[in-house]
């Protein structure tokens, strides 16, 4: 849909303020109050998901005027969807939909973010959003012996995902993946170095036909195994397969699931019996792709009914966070002896972003920086050892984050402290 | 409509370059007028050296906090008071908590329910500063608008600061009347401009004993979160009346009696819409909420510091309600109801399904006074709302009104509004003209002045039903403001 179709929704915004704030009922104290990044750290008013509605309505009024103060405006936000679902606990209205949608509009008007346009022209190239640098896509399995889903039939299909496979620091995570996933006698395979990405992240930066491009790319490699479950332990590559390909008709009868869904599954089942592990006090950040974002799509056409009210004809279903993947996460930790979770003040649905959404670590390092520490010092105040997640952005820039400040928290991914139980 | 570079220049010496926009492209962001700039101070001082530097330059200003404001002018200059957001103190002994401009309702109370206590929040919602004034939900136990202001400091519209109350004398907080220089009945009034000219940044908040717990226990996923457990000695209920009389009777025992945390004259549209996660579930839920109600009615909630306490003023209540025939509405007996209604209606978390969820917009008419007078202006309010309900122009609440007394008494406000779509301009019309028709009846039957009226009706109605107290206004205000900075003599206008 483009922008234009949320000129309602923009309408409707009444400069509240909920949407700088976590859902009103869940303040908690002075602190972690804030929800949104991006009004948190640059405070005026329109860097707020009202304020950019705001902008929005009037740019669709009165022209658009890309003015740098306003490309800033528009690059430095997450898209992480806190704003929408505190304003969606008191307002019928979408709020992420026109953001994503006003940057769209200005990749289409020539206005693209020059580091983000770097970034999308990679995956043009190379079918990777993260930098190649002469690795192979598969190099990580070396040694594993996995099934390649192109070549034997499997039941499961484990995407890996671009951060995954080609950082070294984050490839653990996808040996400890095929490690617990064997362990527990599922049918899987991988595409090796034929694995392309999902296209996400290039949609997030704007530049929607790149993703549309390389989604269709994707989808064919994924139809040629023939698989019916595609699993993935990247938050992203899950919002990505599971959410927007519904979206945009791309995802058919495929079922999707984030690890941590496969291995609430294989657990209930007995199938993975944790039995060892070190005695340790975690918290867990949801992800934003995983949680909020991660709630499925709901298809739905009707027309605004004429009159008095915001209202439309069907009813208008809306995605208000309410059935993101929060819990599978949890009940994993739960398992697994020795370690004890304790929660931050903001989570689940509201939830404060790691840092890493919205192609803010290619367009201001600094800011998602900020985000991320901003993050941290909510972890280190619940007296936690470590932080754990459940996406390979969050884990890499809270690592990068802490080397640069300092602090004692370690960083986990969920799949690593069962790897570490079975 | 962007700054001189010199004037540019002398405000990014104040609060620096980041904090501050002039960037025409970007002003819209900021309700419906081209501010000349935003200005982001970050203290006291930096607030004075704003406003002076308005002064010097003959520009008029405006502060704001969270973003939920008036109408200015083309031209002005808006402080945006979000960096100065600190609880300065709190102090339990003295019970009062002294806050800057942006620390939130939700914040300050949070921090208070720890400590057993709490603050009375404004009706506008939870995300609102701490220090607004106005009127609340809680306003039956926890006073109202300009009385739960203690000492004040206070910017004044030529960058004078002005300590009010003890803090004027002896730099405690305490008190806002003295010992030391009071000026309440200058940086309060419920007629207009009912707004200060100037900036308050830090105020006292007067707190309040909080019977109930440290912190809610809340289970579900937004924007559906349910009491996971009850709170002991805590009970919420919605009576209806068979007459207005009754209703009316019920309330004033009810305040002798002061047994009730909350007294809040909800109509069942109200009800419907703090319960509801959309428009169509409050549709469905007011007809079915008014099929229940054998009348008018009203919301209250009960809090007992024990076992004993909170029975002595159930039973108290049961009498009240028995003797005016009220009856109790049976949804709101069901625990999931009534969770959500305590948790809501005492954090005040959902204003805006209240008002501007259904079309986008609502125009209301607060007013104070002697509640059995204005619930009967507001009965004709409610019946001029009617035909506007049946031509569709408004969202359907069956012509309700809503109030309740402040402090446990018989003075209180009434309230009523219409909602409608601002996009709708044949609406718009038709809400103006039903605010204007019911506010100059308020008048001329003197019950009361009204608030938030477009500055001309000040001289031409309201100054002048009230010992033209208007004329002093002016008078004073000259005094304040030499050089005129503040905007349409300090009136603030919710809309174009
Ligand atoms: S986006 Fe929603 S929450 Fe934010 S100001 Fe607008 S109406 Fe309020
Ligand atoms: S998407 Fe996230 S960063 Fe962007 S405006 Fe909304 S809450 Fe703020």
């Amino acid at each position: 849909m483009a922008l234009e179709e949320y000129a309602g929704d923009m309408s409707m915004c009444c400069r509240c303020s909920a949407c700088k704030f976590v859902p009103l009922q869940q303040v908690k104290g002075f602190k972690h109050a804030n929800v949104c990044p991006s009004i948190s750290r640059y405070n005026f008013h329109f860097y707020s998901g009202g304020g950019r509605l705001n902008l929005g309505y009037a740019g669709l009024k009165n022209g658009f005027q890309y003015v740098p103060r306003y490309l800033d405006v528009l690059y430095n936000c997450q898209l992480c969807g806190a704003c929408d679902v505190s304003c969606k606990y008191g307002m019928d209205m979408e709020v992420l939909r026109p953001i994503q949608e006003m940057r769209i509009k200005a990749v289409e008007d020539g206005h693209p973010h020059p580091a983000l346009e770097t970034v999308v022209s990679r995956m043009r190239a190379t079918g990777s959003m993260v930098p190649v640098a002469g690795r192979k896509r598969g190099d990580w399995a070396e040694g594993l012996g996995l099934r390649n889903a192109l070549e034997e039939k499997v039941e499961i299909l484990y995407h890996v995902g671009c951060l995954t496979s080609f950082d070294p620091e984050r490839q653990k995570v996808a040996r400890a993946t095929a490690r617990v996933l064997d362990r527990a006698g599922v049918s899987f395979g991988v595409l090796g170095e034929a694995e392309t990405c999902c296209g996400g992240r290039a949609y997030e930066m704007g530049h929607q036909a790149d993703f549309l491009a390389q989604a269709a790319k994707s989808k064919e490699l994924v139809e040629k195994t023939g698989v019916k479950t595609l699993v993935t332990s990247c938050a992203t590559c899950y919002q990505v397969y599971k959410v927007l390909y519904d979206r945009f008709g791309l995802k058919d009868e495929l079922e999707v699931l984030h690890i941590t869904q496969l291995l609430e599954r294989l657990l209930g089942e007995g199938r993975l019996k944790p039995s060892r592990g070190q005695e340790i006090t975690v918290t867990y950040h949801d992800p934003c792709h995983l949680g909020r974002l991660g709630e499925p799509w709901i298809h739905w056409q009707g027309k605004k009914i004429p009159g008095d009210r915001f209202v439309f004809d069907p009813p208008k279903p809306y995605r208000r966070g309410t059935h993101g993947v929060y819990e599978p996460p949890r009940r994993v930790l739960a398992a697994l002896p020795g370690v004890r979770l304790v929660e931050m003040d903001r989570i689940k649905e509201y939830a404060w972003c790691g840092g890493s959404c919205g192609g803010v670590i290619d367009s201001n390092p600094e800011f998602a920086e900020w985000t991320a520490a901003e993050r941290l010092a909510e972890a280190t105040c619940t007296g936690a050892e470590a932080i754990v997640t459940a996406s390979p952005w969050s884990e890499k820039l809270f690592a990068q984050v802490l080397a640069k400040n300092g602090g004692d928290l370690a960083v986990y991914d969920i799949v690593e402290l069962v790897d570490q139980a079975v | 409509m962007a700054l001189d570079k010199e004037i540019y220049a002398a405000f990014a010496g104040v609060v620096g370059e980041e904090n501050i926009c002039d960037d025409p492209a970007l002003m819209p962001a900021y309700f419906f007028t081209d501010f000349a700039a935003v200005v982001l101070p970050k203290s006291t001082a930096e607030v004075q050296a704003v406003v002076r530097l308005c002064n010097q330059f003959r520009l008029q200003f405006r502060p704001i906090c969270t973003g939920w404001t008036g109408f200015f002018r083309p031209g002005t200059v808006l402080l945006d008071l979000r960096r100065m957001d600190q609880i300065v103190e709190i102090n339990e002994k003295n019970m009062y908590a002294v806050v800057e401009p942006y620390v939130t309702s939700a914040q300050l109370q949070a921090e208070l329910f720890k400590r057993g206590l709490c603050t009375n929040l404004k009706g506008a919602g939870a995300q609102c500063s701490a220090m607004l004034r106005g009127h609340g939900h809680l306003d039956q136990s926890m006073g109202a608008d300009d009385r739960n202001h203690l000492a004040v400091e206070w910017v004044t519209p030529d960058g004078e600061l002005v300590r009010l109350g003890s803090l004027g004398s002896v730099g405690e907080w305490f008190s806002g009347d003295g010992p030391g220089p009071s000026l309440r009945s200058l940086i309060s009034s419920v007629v207009p401009p009912s707004c200060t000219p100037g900036v308050f940044t830090k105020v006292a908040m007067k707190l309040y004993h909080w019977p109930g717990p440290t912190r809610y226990s809340l289970t579900g996923y937004s924007p559906r979160y349910l009491l996971a457990e009850k709170p002991p000695n805590m009970m919420a209920r919605y009576y209806s009346f068979p007459t207005l009389d009754q209703m009316w009777q019920a309330e004033i025992k009810i305040g002798e009696a002061e047994i009730a945390l909350e007294l809040m004259g909800f109509n069942v549209a109200m009800v419907a819409a703090n319960i509801t996660t959309s428009n169509e579930e409050d549709e469905a839920m007011f007809k079915r909420l008014s099929q229940e109600v054998q009348g008018p009615g009203f919301f209250v909630i009960i809090a007992g510091n024990s076992p004993d306490d909170f029975a002595y003023k159930k039973k108290v209540l049961e009498t009240i309600i028995a003797e005016n025939e009220g009856m109790s509405l049976k949804s709101v007996e069901d625990p999931e109801i009534e969770g959500i209604l305590l948790t809501q209606c005492t954090r005040i978390s959902a204003s805006v399904r209240e008002t501007f969820r259904p079309g986008g917009n609502f125009k209301s008419i607060p007013i104070m006074g002697q509640r059995d007078l204005t619930i009967r202006w507001a009965v004709g309010a409610g019946q001029a709302k009617l035909p506007l309900i049946e031509q569709g122009l408004i969202a359907d609440d069956g012509g309700g009104f809503f109030g309740w007394g402040v402090e446990h008494g018989h003075l209180g406000k009434t309230e009523i509004f219409c909602k409608f779509s601002p996009l709708n301009p044949e609406a718009r019309k038709a809400v103006d003209a039903w605010a204007e028709q019911q506010s100059n009846r308020a008048l001329e039957e003197k019950y009361f002045a009204l608030t938030m009226g477009p500055p001309e009706q000040i001289d031409s109605k309201v100054g002048p039903a009230l010992s033209n107290y208007h004329l002093w206004w002016y008078k004073v205000l000259a005094t304040l403001d030499p050089n005129e900075v503040i905007p349409d003599k300090g009136v603030s206008k919710l809309h174009p």
